[in-house]
């Protein structure tokens, strides 16, 4: 929304704009080759990967620092206010989704020489489809200030957790098999709570979003899987 | 909008403006006005120059009766009395109806004499019960500990900030129900302007105020609810909170996010 009388307020408004779809570009891009690298034990993408992160770090305290200075100089009310706020919150989320992208990254990195059942890898994956289609609808609902947008990334995200859950009970069925399958497994099964993690921060986003336009909160309980969960996840979230 | 189905029914209300329309001559300059003003809260009234803030604080304590061509029309009930009635004494209405101008306006006498000249006016009392008044007027106007010292000096050689709070602690000496502030800080440096703010919030507990503000940022921290006027329409009357952070009118959003043309 621009059009101030004052124009290098709408300046410095865009600005914060740019610098989080810059931000969500590499968290995006990050996440991609992170799976890519853990899909094909790709060792030198996995190393791109880490080396993107502090990028990530650097455009987050800019943003932060440039929301504060528009805080301070134009004192913001309502929307204004709220996207200064936003662009705070949703540059944190796209910095967490950058660290468990790496964090994926890195956990290749240890499993690489003892890749044992790639099968287990294709749970993850489809994993990292919604995630990465979560996240980018995210990211363009922000962008366009699109509230139905952001408000089915909040709806869908139980979708990703049904799968963790689905995810979980195999990485565990490989273990029992075979114990040696346990350290490849457990690296897994960390990578598959980062992406469930990225949903959560891609869910914070939308409810972020729609804050932005409306003013208006998300409720605080978002919508549960429709797949019985063994009670493991609940216990998580405590 | 009608403001008034906006409140809730459990508010009380200490004046009622009721399809108030006010002319200067031939000028219509407010138009159908209907707000509550709720008692021992802060009412901001805001908007751009000449939207007719400033004109509805002045009919509030029928401060315009001493300018020839001005008249008002419809209701301000004050406690469900229309003070808009020729009838109503003035100097009765004006002593229930404190006003705080945007400059200064001490008097040229003494401190004391500044706070003492309006009590005389309407009550006798003993020098010791007037010495009482006066201590507890300037306490409450946060202004004692800096007087009391000199109590005896004239008025004008206080600083703008102090000044102001005299005028503050002589408003309040003589027990009214509600204060009118019009621009009561635009003339303060920010310290004395703090202060000012204190004391309003101070004030609150035992007053029903109205301030008319240039200030979007002063709205926000010292009111509890805001009327947004434009043109001499009240385009939204509301809860603070809501009209600052989620306005319902997109005139009331351009001007307080600095969008007005």
């Amino acid at each position: 929304m621009s059009d101030h009388i004052v124009k290098s307020y709408d300046r410095d408004l865009e600005a914060l704009g740019r610098r989080i779809a810059e931000m969500g570009g590499v968290a995006e891009k990050m996440l991609a080759e992170a799976m890519d690298a853990l899909s094909t034990f790709d060792v030198d993408l996995a190393h791109r990967v880490v080396s993107s992160d502090p990028r990530l770090d650097a455009l987050q305290r800019e943003i932060e620092e440039n929301a504060i200075l528009t805080i301070a100089r134009r004192q913001p009310l309502a929307v204004d206010l709220r996207e200064c706020i936003a662009a705070i919150r949703i540059s944190g989320d796209i910095e967490r989704v950058g660290d468990l992208a790496k964090n994926i990254a890195k956990r290749t990195l240890k499993i690489v020489s003892e890749a044992r059942v790639p099968r287990a890898i294709v749970g993850l994956k489809s994993m990292h489809e919604i995630a990465a289609m979560q996240l980018k609808d995210a990211l363009d609902a922000y962008a366009l200030r699109d509230t139905e947008r952001a408000r089915a990334v909040w709806q869908n995200d139980s979708d990703l957790d049904a799968l963790e859950d689905s995810v979980f009970r195999d990485l565990l069925t490989f273990m029992m098999e075979d114990p040696r399958n346990i350290s490849f497994c457990t690296h897994l099964l960390f990578c598959s709570k980062n992406l469930e993690r990225i949903g959560d921060h891609t869910t914070n986003i939308s409810e972020t979003v729609v804050y932005l336009v409306t003013g208006e909160s998300m409720p605080t309980e978002r919508p549960k899987s429709r797949i019985p969960d063994f009670g493991v996840k609940d216990e998580a979230a405590q | 909008m009608n403001a008034a189905a906006q409140t809730p029914k459990e508010l009380p209300t200490k004046i009622s403006v009721r399809s108030l329309d006010f002319y200067y001559g031939a000028d219509r300059s407010l138009k159908n006005i209907t707000m509550p003003l709720h008692t021992n809260k802060v009412t901001a009234f805001i908007g751009p120059s000449g939207c007719g803030k400033s004109t509805l604080l002045r009919v509030l304590n029928r401060m315009y009766d001493l300018y020839p061509g001005q008249r008002a029309e419809g209701e301000v009930l004050l406690d469900g009395e229309n003070i808009l009635d020729p009838v109503i004494d003035l100097n009765a209405l004006r002593a229930r109806v404190g006003m705080i101008f945007q400059k200064p306006t001490p008097f040229p006498m003494s401190i004391y004499e500044n706070i003492a000249f309006g009590i005389r006016l309407y009550e006798k009392l003993s020098r010791a019960d007037l010495d009482a008044r006066v201590e507890a007027a300037l306490r409450g106007a946060a202004l004692w500990d800096e007087v009391k010292d000199k109590l005896q000096t004239s008025g004008l050689g206080l600083s703008g900030g102090q000044q102001q709070r005299l005028c503050i602690a002589r408003s309040v000496a003589v027990q009214p129900e509600v204060i009118l502030f019009d621009e009561p800080c635009s003339a303060l440096d920010p310290i004395s302007t703090a202060k000012v703010e204190e004391l309003i919030d101070e004030l609150t507990n035992r007053y029903t105020i109205a301030i008319v503000t240039h200030n979007m940022q002063q709205a926000v921290r010292v009111s509890d609810y805001t009327a947004f006027m434009y043109l001499g329409e009240l385009v939204e009357f509301g809860g603070t909170d809501d009209v600052f952070n989620k306005p319902k009118e997109k005139r009331t959003l351009d001007y307080i996010t600095g969008r007005f043309g």
